[in-house]
């Protein structure tokens, strides 16, 4: 990061030595110079310029944020497919011109890759030279303190009894005893001056927090070949081995396979929800709580433990967490012989996140009997529709369409289970069937019949595994502690110069102070303290004395 | 347990008071500007030096002539103190008294030494009635406005930052106390109007529009990490509330100073004239940012950890995720801005301004009206 | 200038690094799962047929049948058994159910056993399945995947169906991913039974 700027100027036209933090040379505005060898070292050198300049960090960066903002008001591919197909059915004719654009999945887009890398390949172009630099500025002395010091922003000055040289002395051991860093005048040098320096840890500072911001992403790539993400919905009382065909969902970084996952088995022993039944937030959930009982491994002893939402279960290398809940009512469908042809729980979908109303299907296949349902925990009529008034099952209803006829399963194309293809069945005659628990419904023409036998619940587990997240947590806080360092400690530079006083005996020293960015501020109380400290050391005499400062 | 509704009311009626007496220290301040002493040098904590001296000075702060300068002498005369200058007594408004002290007189033989500020409560009273009076008022305020956030945390049994409207009472109360600091440091009285103002702006509203009964959490937000993100968050806002203000400042006062140098307007003794230059608004806004970017940064990451933990993973792209990584960016482009020439001055100051709006919008609209797995504002 | 070179060189290099890296990981990290809603995944159909000596040890596991018969797949030690993962709810497993049941038929004089291994169902829907689609084989009641879960660490036994092949001695010798055809596993069969 180039920091034109122009105290040079001045210094020069004094002729002095640049006293000023001002980096020389690499404006990013210059044309490419015709220096090495040929013209195309020049362009490619005047685009590394470029790349490496503020200014481009800075428009990259607003592009990285400009580019986030689609990625937030549509809908995104990866956390809600069903949000951007819904997108698509209201938006037919722009739909596909975002999604041409990789609207719907902007954070995997390779023009925000080309942003974001971008803008790493800026930062790397300038922390590297400048890591370099500051090794060297360790290794250099501070300047030469220039003649003027009061053209300095900060500068003092006081009478001393002490011969300049041993003014000047006493107050290089001040400054030395407060670690800053000493030059004095080389032996052919004529007159008396210190130059200190102090505050390199805040470049430090400023490279750690860079550089830690690309472990940062160095932790989230290695997250994205080595981890995984999956989910699984379980029923009380079903069990589970993690294991690839079990899970729901299963998104694996590019080097994972299957035999990764951790070999855990879970049962969901009870999940319990409760919820505030008065006041204002009536019907607020108050606690959830699923307890599963798990093996870590096939033969290891089983343990116990409460999943909450706040609260996953750890078990070998991945955490098991509960994210989301809902209703299976328990069916049992006998075909037209009479036998038995579907009898489970029958995960339904919340279609409200508040009341929990539900909807589902049942597909019998083998009694050639499919049913769409509506379940609702606390049944109450509203106008003659079924509506839910409270999340718990106090009262709990379904309400069922039935059909019979093929329901196209056996001919091997997947389906889903939470859908229903009535094409080529028939709706069974009669307005959707209102059922209590433990009702039995006899469809007509014998084909059959469905039982309402109870309410179980479900939960949805996450099971994930990140290695990059202990690593970016570690980045996260050094970006954190070099920032805080960057902010808090200030390269500054102090010079004190004495020349003989005008009455002859003695000397009048003065000391000049400058800070490069002062991002906190203090310099200037640092240096009225450090000012009021050297003329307290001098012994000034009496009569010519000023009242001093407080 | 539940919600204790006694201690709830309390805690509303302390929030009114406050508003009240934050009102009247709106007024006081306004009051400072329309009829206070023009003078603040003496309030800015000068040495007194002979007047010799300050002719001297005088000359030399004239033939310095940088804008900086200038405007560093007339922020003397309206009282922002930056602690180092040795100005003079009774210095008009006329841009005497450059920053740069005790140039050239290396062989005079006196000590001149940047001076050391007079301590706060002193300078205070110094500033005048009207200062006195606003500053009174502000503090009490801020007393009020603390009982009203602490009880309402009693009141609920958990950190009482749980849903919108107790955030931005938290955050109010953040930004005047961290805007009472800023003002008393740099005595920036001028300050004043503009930052309670708008505290009792935003206050105003979180009583009326965002208004949310005291009520336990749902399941996700029971969690102690509640007390660190969101704490995080609450500061950092308050804190990058304080350096909008001071940028929207900025940016009048630097355009009111454009249109001056341009002959445009008068340089009178009115409101703009009293306030703080641009040079020092500007370097007040850059401090302020640099204490909230950290505290900002803390608070993402900790709502990372916070979101693993609940979750299952430490990001997401959710939209308040998003938009506070947004935030982040921009305000860390503020920070390049900064440092990089052309962009310091006016552009610096828009994009944090954006910066500031992203954040607002990500508070007051994304978290309230885009899904997402953040939907916890209690609002509507 | 020798020291500006090689801070020229080390620059070039860490850039370059970070952009090979960000590259690889950009395009690796592109997701290869299957990111479905559908609560079952419907295979590619491609097989594999192990050499002898090439051969997995088939996990052994003792279970219940759906009818409440113990099984354990070591006592069929000395016979091919064909070994498939199905589920009543699997549209694929429906299709493939009646080759499977014909192919038990042919194969059965030849030592082949067919064996299923019912996932993610309750015993009542297995049955209804068993009965319409007309397997007359036992298949073992594994609903909680955790035989999948075994089969799975030393085969690619990664979707439902799945169809294992085990030979005499009890290892796996070929696997078909996927819903079976018929001409698949009768040249997998003849394969295995062919060899000793």
């Amino acid at each position: 990061m180039t920091d034109v700027h122009t105290p040079r100027e001045q210094a020069a036209a004094e002729g002095e030595e640049t006293v000023s933090f001002g980096i020389a040379g690499t404006d990013p505005d210059a044309t490419p110079a015709s220096t090495g060898t040929g013209p195309s070292a020049g362009w490619l050198r005047w685009g590394w310029r470029q790349l490496t300049s503020m200014r481009t960090a800075l428009v990259l960066l607003f592009l990285l944020a400009l580019g986030s903002v689609p990625g937030s008001v549509l809908p995104q591919q990866g956390s809600d497919p069903a949000a951007v197909q819904q997108y698509y059915a209201s938006h037919p004719a722009l739909a596909p011109w975002l999604n041409h654009l990789g609207l719907f999945n902007v954070f995997a887009a390779p023009w925000f890759a080309a942003i974001y890398l971008l803008l790493f390949t800026s930062l790397v172009g300038c922390v590297v030279p400048r890591t370099f630099k500051l090794a060297g500025s360790a290794r250099t002395p501070p300047p030469r303190a220039p003649r003027n010091l009061g053209r300095l922003p900060h500068s003092a000055s006081f009478p001393s009894s002490l011969a300049p040289g041993a003014a000047v002395d006493a107050a290089a051991a001040m400054l030395g005893g407060q670690r800053f860093r000493l030059r004095r005048p080389a032996s052919g040098d004529s007159g008396h001056w210190v130059s200190a320096e102090k505050g390199y840890l805040r470049e430090a500072g400023n490279l750690l927090f860079h550089l830690a911001l690309l472990g940062v992403l160095v932790s989230i790539a290695l997250g994205g070949l080595f981890g995984y993400k999956a989910d699984k919905l379980l029923v009380e009382g079903q069990a589970f081995s993690d294991t690839m065909p079990a899970l729901d969902e299963f998104h694996p970084g590019r080097l994972v396979s299957g035999s990764d996952l951790a070999p855990f088995s879970l049962t969901l022993d009870r999940f319990s929800a409760s919820y505030l039944t008065s006041g204002d937030s009536r019907g607020q959930p108050s606690d959830f709580n699923a307890s599963v009982t798990y093996s870590p491994s096939p033969g290891a002893p089983s343990r116990t433990y409460n999943i909450r939402i706040n609260d996953p279960l750890s078990v070998d290398s991945a955490k098991v967490y509960l994210i989301g809940h809902g209703y299976a009512p328990v069916f049992r469908v006998t075909d037209s012989h009479g036998n038995v042809a579907y009898d489970e729980a029958t995960p339904f979908i919340p279609a409200n996140t508040g009341t929990f109303l539900s909807d589902g299907v049942v597909k019998a296949s083998d009694a050639s009997l499919g049913f769409m349902g509506v379940f609702v925990p606390t049944a109450v009529s509203v106008g003659g529709t079924l509506e839910s008034a409270f999340p718990a099952p106090d009262f709990p209803a379904v309400s069922l369409i039935g059909y019979s006829g093929n329901l196209g399963m056996n001919s091997g194309i997947p389906q889903s289970v939470y859908q229903l293809n009535t094409a080529g069945m028939t709706k069974i005659s009669g307005s959707p069937r209102l059922m209590l628990p433990g009702q039995t419904w006899t469809l007509p023409g014998g084909r059959g019949a469905i039982t309402f036998v109870g309410v179980k619940q479900w939960v949805s587990l996450a099971i994930t595994y990140d290695p990059g997240q202990v690593p970016a947590l570690v980045c996260g806080m050094l970006a954190l502690g070099g920032l805080l360092v960057s902010f808090l400690v200030r390269r500054r530079r102090v010079f004190v110069r004495a020349v003989p006083a005008a009455s002859g005996s003695g000397s009048v020293v003065t000391v000049g102070g400058l800070a490069r960015t002062d991002a906190s501020g203090g310099f200037e109380e640092e240096f009225a303290e450090l000012a009021a400290e050297l003329a307290a050391q001098q012994k000034p005499e009496p009569n010519n004395q000023s009242e001093a400062g407080a | 347990m539940s919600v204790n509704l006694g201690l709830a009311q309390v805690s509303g009626d302390f929030l009114v008071a406050a508003i009240v007496i934050y009102s009247l220290a709106v007024i006081g301040f306004a009051g400072d500007f329309a009829f206070g002493r023009p003078r603040r040098a003496a309030a800015a904590g000068a040495t007194v030096a002979s007047g010799e001296r300050a002719a001297q000075l005088a000359t030399v702060g004239a033939a310095q002539g940088t804008a900086l300068g200038a405007s560093a002498g007339a922020a003397e005369a309206s009282g922002v103190a930056d602690g180092a200058q040795a100005v003079p007594a009774g210095a008009g408004t006329g841009g005497t008294g450059s920053g740069d002290a005790g140039s050239g007189d290396a062989g005079s033989g006196d000590a001149v030494l940047p001076a050391r500020q007079v301590p706060a409560l002193r300078a205070i009273w110094e500033a005048g009635p009207w200062v006195r009076a606003a500053v009174a008022f502000s503090a009490l305020g801020i007393l009020l406005h603390v009982v009203a956030v602490v009880t309402r945390g009693f009141a609920v049994h958990r950190a009482p930052w749980g849903n919108m409207y107790e955030f931005v009472t938290a955050l109010t109360c953040v930004a005047a106390i961290f805007f009472c600091y800023v003002m008393v440091r740099y005595r920036a009285w001028a300050l004043g109007v503009f930052v309670m103002g708008a505290v009792v702006v935003a206050l105003g509203l979180a009583e009326t529009v965002i208004y949310t009964a005291a009520g336990p959490l749902v399941p996700a937000l029971q969690s102690y990490w509640l007390s660190i993100h969101v704490t995080a968050m609450t500061l950092a806002t308050g804190i990058f509330f304080v350096a909008a203000v001071l940028g929207v400042m900025y940016l009048v006062t630097d355009r009111y100073r454009a249109r001056v140098a341009a002959g445009k307007a008068q340089p009178g003794n009115g409101l703009l004239a009293r306030i703080p230059s641009p040079a020092q608004l500007d370097k007040l806004t850059y401090r302020t940012v640099v204490f909230g970017f950290p505290v900002w940064t803390f608070g993402v990451i900790a709502g990372a950890i916070w979101a693993d933990q609940a979750w299952g993973r430490y990001w997401g792209w959710d939209p308040v995720e998003t938009w506070a990584f947004i935030t982040w960016v921009l305000y860390a482009c503020y920070l390049h801005a900064r440092a990089t020439a052309g962009w310091r001055g006016r552009r610096s100051h828009y994009i944090q301004l954006l910066g500031f709006a992203s954040l607002t919008f990500n508070m007051l609209v994304v978290q309230v009206f885009i899904t997402g797995m953040h939907s916890y504002a209690g609002v509507g | 200038m020798f020291r500006a070179k090689r801070r020229t060189v080390v620059t070039m290099a860490s850039v370059a690094a970070v952009l090979l890296a960000g590259a690889l990981v950009v395009t690796l990290t592109e997701g290869s799962g299957q990111a479905s809603g559908v609560t079952y995944v419907g295979g590619d159909n491609s097989q594999q047929v192990y050499a002898a000596g090439h051969r997995a040890l088939a996990p052994d596991f003792t279970g219940t049948s759906l009818t409440g018969t113990p099984i354990r797949l070591a006592s069929y030690r000395g016979k091919v058994v064909v070994l498939n993962f199905w589920g009543s709810w699997c549209a694929p497993c429906r299709a493939e159910g009646p080759t499977l049941a014909v192919l038990s038929e042919q194969y059965r004089s030849k030592g082949v056993s067919f064996l299923g291994d019912d996932v993610g169902d309750t015993t009542a829907n297995a049955l209804a399945f068993t009965r319409d689609i007309g397997i007359g084989y036992p298949s073992v009641n594994d609903a909680s995947y955790s035989i999948v879960q075994d089969f799975s660490r030393v085969a690619s036994v990664g979707y439902t169906p799945t169809t294992v092949v085990i030979d005499q001695t009890g290892h796996i010798a070929g696997l078909v991913i996927g819903k079976i055809s018929y001409q698949s596993m009768t040249t997998i069969l003849n394969d295995v039974t062919a060899s000793r």
